[in-house]
């Protein structure tokens, strides 16, 4: 009973994490110079980019860089999706009583992560490596850092990563959490039970 | 407490730290490149360089020009104090500048201006502290300010075939001429070509005013006619280029268009080396063509009046070192200023060192003349000297002031090594001024920055906000310090630095150098005359403490009336207005002055004029009447016959009776 219990919270939980990232910032950076004191920030979230982007585009125009625009990046579209998906897996997860069954959320967190840094560094390098040769100002292509502080041009600029890829992280974490106790039941049950077992109760009710 | 327990407190713990700083990471704030925090100490040490106590004077003072308000500003330094406006090219109710016939004539209509550039006049390389020169951006003209009283006394211009005049206004070594250029190309005369035969048909061109040694009047002395990039700076030589001029150019693309694109496609555009000499020559021996009545050379024709030098990139400032040894150009658009030497100019001009022509005008070979490209950091524009070796360079995108080592460099020298020290200033600097920084000997004592952002740095005044100024020690230990900051209307461009012994100006006017023929000094010179056949009422008018003579002025409706009026005062600081109520007029006369004031009085009734600017006790009681009698009716006051009235004395027993015990 409690075991099952706790299996079920840990799922439900990480897919309520999984859930409540689509309205939080996955990552954000931020710039100050001396005549930014205040900062320019940009943060992206899986449905949306917020911040100062508005400065930030007139400032990017001079050396050619592409405009950051929303319609721009189908992520925006994929992740809300995606995240859903993955969120609704993790609930079903809880309710199949099967060894494998935390493994399809897994694998799909996976994916999408992979997905998800794949497309951050490769829009990383595009922005800055795919500057308009007519720009006023021709600077080396650069490719701005994903994490940490750094210098670019006049501005000192801080990436991080937030709330919207730190909690899926921690879901992916509940969820491998389960899948290894999942197998772990699933070895210690005799070989000759452990499709019956949980075929007779496919939903984990003991009783 | 078992293990559990404690372990669970721990998780908690960590959990709770962990939570709590990934929530401040979106405020965390990376730090500022340059950024320089005060300590006390240099706080302390500041504050005691600035201030200047009640009653003391400052060292310096600082011309500022005021940009599209049309004015000068002066300020004193090192308090950084605004003590007076100089209208230039704007009327100024403050001293009633454009509002007496003199200075409205001399404003020709124009109600603004855009100053950028003063220019003191020197002798031999130095200030001499006789005139201010001015220009005007908008409207193609050049002032001269007259620094014996700080008075505007001369506008040239428009001057012809040209159009945005920003390359100007600096002055030759011994102040022969005023330089003058055109940022905006148009079709020369001016007519109509449309702007896509820009390239061909529309042309740039620089000028020399000819400034006169003793009167300092001006006039165009010689013009020379160039492709159509648009003229952004000029520099004069000194020493051995003392002859020469020189100006940085944007848009050697000849583009029109959005040119933040257009007009920043090439990475080199030129410097025009002029000899300004030759030029003044070959106008002497009648080479120049009358356009619009302005004597212009063809330096295509005219050999060895201009050259061309490539320079990065879209260049903006150009200034020469105070040896007139080596001319400066600053990137802007490349992170470089570029040096080069007037030796290495010269020997390429004598041997015909060219690596192409733009319409005919030989254009040097760079490798030639070039010295070094400093790279000092981003957005370079101007660059200004100490006089013991080293150069300053304002870097708008960068927002700071960059130090560098001047030449001469040993061979192989690494050129990151010659930028000694940066300062971020606040912010996104436009020009800088050193203190006789643009002469043969700068002072080498303070750094003015004149930045283009002040956001954030004052009280806050709403959305329309000020520019700000920052005083910067150069001397003290060799190196930049921050001292203070100020904050002026807008806008300032360029400005000069002067120490306040070169100047000497007067106090007040004296009365025996008035030469205006329409000046009295006493009140029974006072009168008021109407000629009835030309409906014209002239008034010569005594003002001092602390009566206007006459106290009334009768006038026709209709007539035009022209009123004289003369501050008999010789004490310093007694300044009387002349301001007539509805009729939009305020003259400010000081002493040992004589202005006059016109206008047609279209409406009928009373109308008081007084003194405006506070001048003693019995200030309020400084007044008299404009009698405007309706068409038709009698005038009563010109009792004579001849249309004149004379005021033999005043009365004023008859003004004050029936206020006696009051």
């Amino acid at each position: 009973m409690q075991t099952n219990t706790l299996r079920t919270g840990l799922l439900v939980t990480a897919a309520i994490l999984v859930a409540a990232s689509i309205f939080l910032p996955l990552w954000g950076m931020t710039l100050v110079s001396v005549q930014y004191p205040e900062g320019l920030r940009m943060v992206v979230y899986p449905t949306k980019i917020v911040g100062d982007i508005t400065e930030l585009n007139l400032l990017n125009h001079y050396i050619g860089m592409a405009e950051i625009d929303e319609d721009f990046f189908v992520e925006l579209d994929a992740l809300p999706i995606l995240f859903g998906a993955i969120a609704v897996m993790t609930a079903a997860a809880a309710f199949v009583r099967r060894w494998w069954a935390s493994a399809v959320p897994l694998a799909a967190m996976t994916g999408t992560a992979i997905y998800g840094f794949w497309s951050m560094s490769r829009r990383l390098y595009q922005f800055g490596h795919d500057l308009d040769p007519n720009a006023a100002i021709k600077i080396e292509p650069f490719t701005p850092p994903m994490i940490g502080e750094h210098v670019i041009a006049q501005f000192g600029t801080y990436a991080y990563f937030s709330w919207g890829t730190i909690l899926p992280a921690v879901a992916g974490g509940i969820v491998a959490y389960v899948l290894w106790r999942d197998l772990q039941e699933h070895r210690a049950a005799a070989p000759g039970r452990r499709e019956l077992g949980l075929l007779r109760n496919p939903l984990g009710v003991e009783g | 407490m078992n293990k559990r327990t404690i372990g669970s407190i721990v998780v908690g713990v960590v959990a709770v730290v962990v939570v709590a700083w990934i929530a401040t990471l979106g405020d965390r704030r990376p730090t500022v490149p340059g950024e320089q925090v005060m300590a006390t100490a240099d706080v302390q040490a500041a504050a005691l360089r600035t201030y200047i106590k009640p009653g003391d004077l400052d060292e310096y003072y600082l011309f500022y020009s005021g940009g599209h308000s049309g004015q000068i500003f002066v300020a004193g330094v090192p308090s950084m104090r605004h003590i007076a406006t100089i209208p230039v090219f704007t009327p100024y109710p403050g001293t009633g500048y454009g509002f007496d016939e003199e200075t409205k004539a001399m404003l020709g209509g124009y109600t603004w201006g855009d100053v950028h550039h003063p220019a003191l006049s020197k002798t031999n390389g130095d200030y001499d502290g006789r005139w201010l020169f001015v220009n005007d951006n908008a409207n193609n003209r050049v002032a001269r300010i007259d620094l014996r009283d700080f008075k505007t006394k001369q506008i040239i211009g428009p001057i012809p075939n040209t159009m945005g005049n920003h390359g100007s206004s600096m002055v030759t070594d011994n102040t022969e001429y005023a330089l003058v250029a055109t940022r905006f190309s148009v079709p020369v005369p001016q007519r109509y070509e449309p702007v896509e035969d820009y390239a061909t048909k529309y042309k740039g061109a620089v000028t020399g005013i000819k400034i006169d040694p003793n009167s300092g009047e001006m006039s165009i002395g010689w013009q020379i006619l160039t492709p159509p990039f648009n003229w952004d700076l000029g520099a004069t030589g000194k020493g051995p280029s003392v002859d020469w001029a020189f100006w940085t150019s944007y848009n050697a693309e000849r583009a029109t268009g959005k040119l933040e694109i257009t007009a920043s496609q090439r990475d080199r555009d030129y410097v025009a080396v002029v000899n300004w000499r030759a030029a003044e020559r070959a106008v002497r021996e009648g080479r120049g063509r009358r356009i619009s009545g302005v004597p212009v050379l063809d330096p295509a024709e005219v050999e060895g009046v201009m050259y061309l030098v490539p320079c990065a990139k879209s260049p903006h400032g150009v200034d020469v070192d105070p040896s007139g040894e080596y001319i400066i150009c600053s990137g802007k658009l490349s992170p470089t200023v570029t040096i080069y030497s007037w030796e290495k100019l010269k020997k390429a001009i004598d041997a015909k060192a060219f690596s192409g022509h733009e319409d005919g005008i030989p254009v040097l070979d760079y490798d030639q003349v070039v010295v070094m490209e400093v790279p000092v950091g981003l957005g370079p524009l101007h660059t200004q000297f100490d006089g013991r070796g080293n150069a300053y360079t304002s870097l708008f995108v960068e927002s700071a002031v960059v130090k560098w080592k001047l030449p001469p460099y040993a061979p192989g020298t690494d050129p990151e090594s010659l930028v000694l020290q940066k300062i971020p200033v606040h912010f996104n600097i436009g020009h800088l001024v050193t203190a006789h920084g643009d002469t043969k000997n700068p002072r080498g004592d303070y750094l003015v920055a004149m930045n283009k952002l002040s956001k954030g740095r004052h009280l806050s005044v709403g959305p329309s906000i000020p520019e700000s100024s920052q005083l910067i020690d150069i001397k003290t230990g060799d190196r930049m310090t921050m001292l203070y900051e100020a904050f002026t209307e807008p806008e300032p461009h360029f400005a000069q630095l002067v120490h306040r012994d070169v100047l000497k100006p007067i106090e007040f006017y004296p009365k025996e150098e008035n030469r205006n023929p329409n000046a009295i000094w006493s009140p029974s010179e006072a009168k008021v005359v109407r000629n009835a056949r030309t409906r014209t009422v002239e008034a010569w008018v005594y003002a001092i403490r602390t009566y206007f003579e006459p106290g009334r002025i009768q006038v026709q409706e209709g007539d035009t009336v022209i009123i004289h009026i003369t501050n008999a005062e010789q004490q310093q600081d007694e300044i009387h207005g002349f301001g007539i109520t509805e009729y939009d007029k305020n003259v400010v006369i000081d002493p040992g002055e004589t202005k006059t004031v016109k206008f047609v009085a279209d409406k009928y009734g009373v109308y008081p004029y007084y003194c405006t600017n506070f001048c003693s006790a019995l200030h309020q009681e400084m007044q008299g009447y404009i009698e405007v009698v309706p068409r038709g009716m009698r005038l009563t006051m010109y009792d004579n016959g001849e249309g004149e009235m004379r005021f033999e004395r005043r009365e004023p027993a008859l003004a004050m009776a029936g206020h006696e015990g009051h």
